[in-house]
């Protein structure tokens, strides 16, 4: 049993020292990186004493100002205004007060060099609207654990009337059996059927910057006379494309179950008191813990693939702040569960929603869907692919082409049409879309913050109309729907959010 | 727990936001919308005859261009015009209901208790006609917020220390 008093002023772990001087030497030879390269090999062998030298007090220097960093970042809890504060800065000084109520969730993370010197790093979101972020880069596990604890349940145990917060580490939080554990050939499998998009961003980022990195190079070594050009336009004459694209379809299988092993390997969900602990990564562990009520959106997701296996994709979606935030922000404050079985999924959500919603009325949309996508999809390429037809030679060749386009196009809009549902039940609302990857987003009625419904002119007749309802991690949208149901609808979820008592956080 | 009821709600018999009278924005605002228009079409207008005097190929075509603007100009004071017929806004026991646009007729409802913050903005030309926007914020990012323009100054305010008054209200009583 150990023990640790917030309530005066902390200092991190020492050994956090040399995190903070890894982490400000890293800062440092990011931005130096390629005048140093440049300097290295242009340089000759005299010199390259001196370049070690000054490496050597470039450290000398980060260490010293990580020795002062650390001594001059503080943090303690503030009982009486129930406040996180951090005290830090060496040249400007900063004070960052957060209100316990606003922290959203603490994550403890252990990035590879803290899992050597055995630090880890704890992370605060925060749901104020400066979306400002605090972490904490290097205490020891224990140390971790507790003010973990203490932030996410100082609130409760202050209000005790507690003067000295100090609250034992449990010592089972890490021993408890997991809800969910994926294993190493359900990673396999999600590797091989999800996410291929990113893999091929990654892909694409990756040989640009080797394009790019070997340009740099040869131009250092005055060598560079388009070598890297001439091989790719004879290597695409030399190799088939088939070939290339086997190989590329193998490559961007490879990087998924590499990435996915990396970022999910070891992932565990388990319950800790009224949150959920979720932990994963191969390298560095990630931990985050989860309170149910702060999910906005708990969506679920299976693509063609993944329907066959059984597996499905899960999106807890938590409330961003406020402001507009980047992507990756928003993905931030989304916690994912890559693969889970059905009845696994079942649990997650009675985890987080208290039951499993029933499925309720289905609203479908009208006809009218498929216009606007047929018009802008197919029949304005359609237009346009038979005027050069008929005036050039020139695209008679990709007819085929053009053929298997319009019928996979009008599939795919089709497909959407009859995926694009809205289930309505008392106590849930269920979004479904899709074409490929069918999700289905669930949330409570009381966690929507405004309601837009909006219709074209020329729909009146028809009654149709469309809805968005909007809440703090996303909007759900339902479209061409009969407008006098939706009225309905939002009437019947107007008279939810405002009778309820409970609060959408 | 002897008050506990669970009775069946009749949808029909729920307040309908789409029968709620709406309050139409102050008619002085359509002044403002006629100056921005006007702005608008001044600086097409000079960028037109700059684009007239320099293209040798359209000076050919003058009374075409020339009355394609003036049918943009009189298309944008119609739409504008009818828009403006259209707006309208309510303030309701327990939300707040907006309605508006140019083509596209939307309404968005507020929930009182879902809002996070409430400003008071005075454009240039808003403020020559004593008029204001009031401003409501969610936690849902711009997507659900409602900006309604062209209330009068002191009409705003009051409705904003009423928001506020009850914001405070609600909070105070979720926290015991």
């Amino acid at each position: 049993m150990m023990s640790f008093d917030f309530s005066t002023p902390q200092r991190q772990s020492t050994a956090g020292i040399i995190i903070m001087a890894a982490y400000t030497l890293q800062q440092v030879i990011r931005v130096m990186f390629v005048p140093m390269a440049i300097l290295l090999i242009k340089s000759d062998k005299a010199s390259i004493f001196y370049f070690i030298i000054g490496l050597m007090v470039l450290l000398a220097i980060c260490l010293i100002y990580a020795y002062f960093y650390f001594l001059k970042f503080t943090f303690y809890l503030d009982e009486k205004k129930q406040e996180f504060i951090v005290d830090k800065g060496v040249f400007n000084r900063t004070h960052l007060a957060i209100p316990l109520a606003k922290i959203q969730q603490v994550n403890i993370n252990q990035s590879f060099l803290q899992k050597i010197i055995s630090v880890y790093s704890v992370a605060l979101d925060t749901a104020g609207t400066d979306g400002k972020e605090v972490s904490i880069k290097a205490v020891n596990e224990k140390m971790a654990y507790s003010l973990k604890e203490h932030l996410l349940n100082g609130k409760s145990a202050l209000q005790g009337g507690e003067h000295i917060v100090a609250v034992s580490l449990p010592q089972n939080n890490i021993t408890e059996a997991p809800l969910i554990k994926i294993n190493a050939a359900t990673l396999l499998k999600i590797g091989l059927t999800t996410n291929y998009g990113r893999s091929i961003a990654l892909l694409i980022g990756f040989a640009y910057a080797v394009f790019h990195n070997m340009k740099e190079l040869l131009k250092a070594f005055d060598n560079d006379h388009g070598q890297i050009e001439q091989f790719f336009k004879s290597g695409f004459t030399l190799i088939s494309i088939s070939v290339l694209l086997a190989v590329l379809i193998i490559l961007l299988l490879t990087t998924n179950v590499i990435r996915t092993f990396i970022k999910y390997f070891d992932f565990q969900i388990s319950k800790h008191q009224q949150s959920l602990l979720i932990s994963s990564g191969l390298f560095a562990k990630k931990n985050t813990l989860l309170s149910p009520n702060k999910v906005q959106i708990t969506a679920y997701n299976q693509n063609y693939f993944q329907k066959k296996i059984e597996l499905f994709n899960m999106v807890l979606k938590q409330a961003h702040a406020g402001k507009e935030q980047s992507d990756k922000e928003t993905k931030n404050n989304n916690m994912e569960v890559p693969g889970c079985s059905p009845s696994e999924k079942d649990e997650i959500i009675q985890m987080i929603l208290g039951k499993l919603p029933s499925s309720g009325t289905m609203y479908k949309p009208n006809v009218r869907f498929l216009n606007l996508p047929i018009f802008f999809e197919v029949i304005i390429p359609v237009v346009i692919f038979t005027v050069f037809y008929s005036y050039t030679t020139l695209v008679r060749p990709f007819l085929p082409v053009a053929i298997t386009y319009v019928v996979i196009v009008l599939l795919m809009i089709y497909i959407n049409y009859t995926k694009h549902r809205i289930m309505v039940s008392t106590d849930f609302i269920i979004k479904q879309s899709g074409i490929w990857e069918i999700t289905k987003e669930i949330i409570e009625p009381h966690k929507i913050q405004s309601i837009t419904t909006f219709q074209y002119p020329w729909h009146k007749s028809a009654d149709v109309g469309h809805v968005n309802l909007h809440t703090a991690a996303g909007t759900l949208h339902f479209k061409y729907g009969n407008y006098t149901e939706i009225k309905q609808l939002v009437n019947l979820w107007l008279y939810q959010i405002e009778s309820t008592e409970k609060t959408w956080m | 727990m002897s008050k506990f009821t669970n009775e069946t709600i009749d949808l029909d018999l729920l307040p309908k936001y789409e029968d709620t009278q709406l309050t139409a924005p102050d008619p002085k605002y359509w002044n403002v919308i006629a100056i921005n228009i006007l702005l608008f079409l001044a600086f097409l207008g000079s960028t037109l005859t700059l684009f007239l005097i320099f293209n040798e190929q359209a000076k050919n075509h003058l009374f075409l261009w020339i009355g394609l603007f003036f049918l943009l100009a009189v298309l944008l004071f119609l739409i504008y015009r009818a828009s403006f017929k259209r707006r309208g806004f309510a303030l309701r026991e327990k939300d707040l209901i907006y309605k508006s646009g140019v083509i596209v007729e939307t309404t968005t409802i507020i929930p009182l208790n879902r809002i996070q913050h409430i400003a008071l903005n005075e454009g240039l030309f808003s403020r020559m006609y004593k008029l204001s926007t009031l401003q409501l914020f969610t936690a849902s990012g711009s997507s659900g917020n409602i900006h309604i323009a062209g209330i009068e100054v002191e009409k705003a305010r009051a409705i904003k220390e009423a928001l506020l008054s009850r914001l405070d209200l609600s909070e105070t009583s979720s926290k015991i």
